[in-house]
């Protein structure tokens, strides 16, 4: 009962950080530049979040994260413009359509071990990319897509930074429940056990294809969601939101927070983002200091700011997901 | 170390004095948004060199107030433009925002600077709907809905009937298109041949050998320099001889470097001319040469100090304490503005007529020619 009360504990606690500190602490500052960056970096928790299921969990080297991000960004920015549908529409369809061509693309790859597959994400990910640059009828191509409607929810106007963040806060944290549920499971460790080794898996009757797939697509769904918060928070999309260089940066967030755990990619998502806005008075040398405390993280703690055997450990113990106990005290398993 | 930290005091102490002193005018401040780092950081140092040049000037004059431009690096990713957009909102002193480089980094940012009510005014954005966005959204750079039909009417005057036209694939070669064919045609002129490419082919040959076909009187063109570039060396490997008209776009120094004697004769607009005798012009080359060793300003940063130099009187005509609200209507107000690039006058709809320069390529440069 103790780790029940414990855990219950960390949960309110943590929703009173992000749903009563935060804002308040953002009300008395006053400026709409942190409310701005707060919402950037709750989007790019929930990217690196979802990249962290694929590549952390599942061992799966995703380059082309991305360009999911964009599939939702453009199904929400299209279904918003030429269906004049609102966010509580947007929201969910994002991520069915970023999950669908997950999905799609999934099939064909599932395949390829290791390098092979990182590849072949790194194609699918420019192929997504090259479609909205020059699908010019649909994507309107280079232009890119206004949105004039911005956030709206059953006719209340959303716009304000409060409502924002609160719409991005609730998203993400429900989002971020959803796939610390996944990971800290039964069906988080089968899908380590895939990572581990997955022909070991396999002849323990894990269907690993189905798995990688399934993972790929929730992933997928949730990337599809945080486009959608993009599209809605920006205004405006266009293809370069969702190069290369985004894949990247979202992967490096999952490496520096530590592969394979949930906290740590939120973490690293937050350092990420507010490092380089935090460093900007250092002008044209603020890139070289984030790439000096990328460096000196992945030197000095190469398995990530809270790495995965402690993150594991905090879900198991002090979430009370503790392994279950039986009669005499003995732990048998998730609970 | 005792030592040190004493210096340091004492600079500190120094720099305070300083600025203590220079708080005796007013001081009003703008921001400017620009890629400092990143793949087009080139583009936004140059941005800053002409800001820096024109805003010395300005202070110099003897204003009874001072003008401080507060840089921001974009680095032309939207989500770092968003948040500098509502940093620049956010400071009260900041009655007026330059930039940004990109289009889709602008137009980002104009959802902030429409909804907070800050003029924006960007040097290079040239997407067809950016000035739309709202009152709010100015730009210096012509679009093609001016540069098209100028076109149309100068290759009329030349004695061109039949002309085919190509352009790169994208929204803006659609526009450079579109706007110069319906002048054309209005005109009496003939369009023979229109076909779109994409951006940085590598073989002209075939569409070339199609244009040729045609027998057009010449060829209106909607790429930049290094399109242009190959376009003009593979004509003269194919011995095709037709007259090449093209839009400021490929107006270029490094056009004349890649394809050498290939681009003689080429008839092209542009709204700044290096070598343009004007002393205003004279004067800003001269400065710039002094701050770039020594090489010549292009398009692009002339565009960026015009921009500043517009701001700059507005802000101006808004004093004493100007506001974003009364920089907004002065800008508006801005008139056969004397820049550089040419006079800019901003329309009911924010867009710039200019006047543009019609220029050939001779010699190895770009002379200004009557016709």
């Amino acid at each position: 009962m103790s780790d029940r009360f414990r855990a219950r504990l960390i949960a309110i606690g943590f929703l009173a950080l992000v749903f009563v500190a935060a804002p308040a602490a953002l009300t008395a500052f006053g400026k709409s530049y942190y409310w701005q960056v707060a919402d950037l970096a709750l989007i790019f928790a929930l990217l690196a979040g979802s990249m962290h299921l694929v590549t952390g969990v599942a061992g799966l080297l995703q380059l082309g994260h991305a360009a999911f991000y964009g599939v939702g960004a453009y199904a929400a920015a299209l279904l918003a413009t030429k269906a004049g549908l609102s966010l509580a529409f947007t929201l969910p369809l994002a991520g069915l359509s970023a999950a669908t061509i997950a999905v799609l693309v999934a099939l064909p790859t599932m395949r390829l071990v290791s390098i092979y597959f990182a590849v072949a994400t790194l194609a699918i990910g420019q192929m997504l990319y090259l479609i909205m640059l020059n699908w010019v009828e649909v994507t309107k191509g280079p232009n890119g897509i206004m949105l004039f409607s911005g956030m709206k929810f059953a006719g209340l106007d959303l716009s304000r930074p409060l409502p924002t963040y609160l719409v991005v806060a609730a998203t993400v944290c429900v989002s971020l429940f959803v796939l610390h549920r996944l990971s800290h499971s039964y069906y988080g460790n089968a899908l380590r056990a895939l990572r581990e080794d997955d022909q070991c898996a396999d002849a323990m009757g894990v269907d690993t294809v189905r798995l990688k797939i399934e993972a790929f697509g929730v992933s997928g769904f949730f990337a599809g969601v945080a486009g959608a918060l993009w599209a809605h928070t920006a205004g405006f999309i266009s293809p370069p939101d969702f190069s290369f260089q985004t894949s990247i940066l979202i992967l490096a967030m999952v490496v520096v927070g530590g592969l394979g755990s949930l906290p740590g990619a939120v973490l690293g998502a937050f350092i990420l983002i507010l490092l380089p806005e935090a460093l900007r008075p250092f002008g044209d040398f603020r890139n070289i200091a984030v790439g000096v405390v990328l460096f000196a993280s992945i030197l000095f703690v190469p398995k990530g700011l809270i790495g995965e055997v402690s993150a594991l450990d905090f879900a198991r113990r002090q979430l009370a997901g503790a392994w279950r106990r039986d009669g005499a005290g003995a732990e048998i398993g998730w609970r | 170390m005792k030592t040190k930290l004493f210096a340091a005091a004492v600079a500190a102490a120094a720099a305070f004095a300083g600025s203590a002193f220079a708080q005796d005018k007013p001081v009003v401040k703008l921001g400017y948004q620009l890629p400092l780092t990143g793949n087009t950081a080139q583009y936004g140092q140059d941005f800053r060199t002409a800001a820096e040049i024109a805003l010395a000037r300005f202070n110099s004059a003897g204003k009874p107030f001072k003008v401080e431009i507060v840089f921001e690096d974009s680095r032309s990713d939207a989500k770092e433009g968003v948040a500098i957009a509502r940093k620049f909102v956010d400071d009260k002193a900041i009655v007026g925002v330059l930039g940004d480089f990109t289009s889709g980094v602008s137009m980002a940012s104009a959802q902030v600077y429409k909804e907070a009510g800050m003029p924006q005014l960007s040097q290079t954005a040239s997407h067809p709907d950016y000035a739309k966005i709202s009152p709010w959204q100015f730009r210096n750079i012509t679009t093609q809905a001016q540069e098209g039909p100028y076109n149309a009417d100068w290759m009329k005057a030349r004695g061109y009937k039949k002309v085919a036209i190509i352009a790169e694939q994208t929204d803006w070669g659609q526009t450079v298109v579109s706007n110069f064919a319906d002048e054309f045609k209005k005109a009496g002129g003939q369009v023979v041949f229109s076909e779109f490419f994409n951006r940085g082919l590598a073989d002209f040959r075939p569409l070339i050998a199609k244009i040729a076909r045609e027998k057009p009187d010449a060829i209106y063109t909607g790429f930049f320099y290094e399109d242009a570039a190959q376009f003009l060396k593979q004509m003269k490997q194919l011995g095709v001889t037709i007259p090449v008209h093209s839009t400021s776009a490929a107006y270029n120094q490094q056009l004349i470097q890649l394809a050498g004697a290939d681009a003689e004769g080429m008839h092209l607009t542009a709204t700044f001319l290096p070598s343009n005798p004007d002393p205003k012009v004279q004067d800003f080359v001269t400065a710039w040469k002094a701050k770039s060793n020594g090489v010549d300003p292009g398009q692009f940063p002339a565009q960026a100090f015009d921009a500043v130099n517009i701001m700059l009187a507005a802000v101006e005509r808004a004093s004493p304490n100007p506001t974003r609200e009364k920089v907004r209507d002065e800008l508006a107000k801005t008139k056969a503005f004397p820049g550089v690039t040419g006079e800019t006058t901003f329309g009911p709809d924010r867009e710039p007529a200019k006047k543009l320069a019609k220029t050939v390529v001779r010699n190895g440069q770009f002379v200004a020619v009557e016709n």
